[in-house]
């Protein structure tokens, strides 16, 4: 592989590790693992789920390499659909499980005091238990348009759905959450100035 | 409405914050995601070079004269020659008195000459 690997697209990325190159995994990991492990874990909210189901969309990405069709979708849409998936028959199987708090980190950010850090933990641990609230396809729609940045279109790829079923499922997880939050707004530091 | 507007307000910004803080992904799960890649990879063949279809044989016969242009000019020569041969302009002598042959008129002055009756007497 040429000294341009990570301007590489991901579909070529594909072929070439399908045909055998060997760097081509590690940039694709490096590249698409972060994304699928961030959705995972704003989706499962344990860490322990989130990396496994992480490693078994990875896994299902090596395994249809070969069959890769350039040109004909986007791999990073493509595996997101995927980890979806996996994401939903984990939570079916486990129905009731606990929200771990301490898998989602803290943004971090060396300019803020230490207080101003505890309570930006507290708020994020906030909007993770709010979105654990969510029914599943909500939380989903919520990750993928507002943490992803994912556009519309591309959500409805990804979930199988309509454009429209899409906004609509985003906006009634927004006022979800944003119910969710108001009654926490003191506990969370937010004046109402 | 002003409080819902907040509200929406203060969730756009903890998204901001959330996407600032995206996890890393942990070394041993990179680590587990190479080692799956590395023992799938060799089950796969590189892809052999694409076979050139054999070609029919008008197709190389084509190619081998030159392609369609040769081929067309090949075509309008021929028709030429024959036109020429059929119905030759005035100013070109006769080929047939050419190449020595004669009309089979004078050849048998009797126009009613029956040539079977000429190989039977031969035979006889």
């Amino acid at each position: 592989m040429s000294a341009t690997a990570e301007e590489t697209s991901d579909d070529a990325l594909l072929v070439l590790y399908a045909n055998g190159d060997s760097r081509a995994a590690a940039v694709l990991t490096a590249r698409l693992g972060p994304r699928v492990f961030g959705v995972a874990m704003r989706v499962m909210g344990i860490r322990a789920e989130a990396e496994d189901v992480t490693q078994e969309a990875m896994l299902r990405l090596w395994k249809m390499a070969p069959e890769w069709r350039p040109g004909e979708a986007q791999v990073s849409t493509w595996l997101y659909r995927v980890a979806m998936n996996l994401c939903i028959d984990r939570k079916r199987r486990a129905r009731g499980g606990y929200v771990d708090l301490d898998a989602v980190p803290e943004p971090p950010d060396p300019g803020r005091s230490a207080a101003e850090q505890l309570q930006e933990g507290a708020r994020q641990d906030a909007l993770q238990a709010a979105l654990m609230q969510l029914p599943e396809r909500q939380r989903q729609a919520v990750v993928l348009r507002h943490l992803e940045e994912l556009s519309n279109p591309e959500i409805a790829g990804i979930m199988d759905i309509s454009t429209e079923a899409v906004e609509s499922l985003t906006a009634r997880g927004k006022r979800a959450l944003a119910a969710a939050l108001a009654g926490r707004r003191e506990e969370l530091g937010y004046s109402d100035g | 409405m002003a409080d819902t507007d907040k509200a929406l307000q203060e969730l756009e910004d903890l998204f901001a914050a959330a996407r600032s803080g995206r996890p890393a992904v942990p070394e041993h799960l990179n680590a587990a995601i190479l080692a799956d890649a590395a023992r799938v990879q060799p089950g796969y063949q590189p892809a052999a070079p694409a076979q050139a279809a054999r070609q029919p044989l008008w197709r190389q016969l084509t190619e081998a004269l030159g392609g369609w242009p040769a081929l067309g000019g090949l075509a309008a020569a021929s028709a030429a020659g024959l036109w020429i041969g059929l119905a030759p302009p005035s100013f070109v002598p006769d080929p047939v008195a050419l190449a020595g042959y004669e009309d089979s008129s004078t050849v048998f002055a009797d126009g009613s000459y029956d040539m079977a009756l000429m190989l039977s007497e031969d035979l006889q």
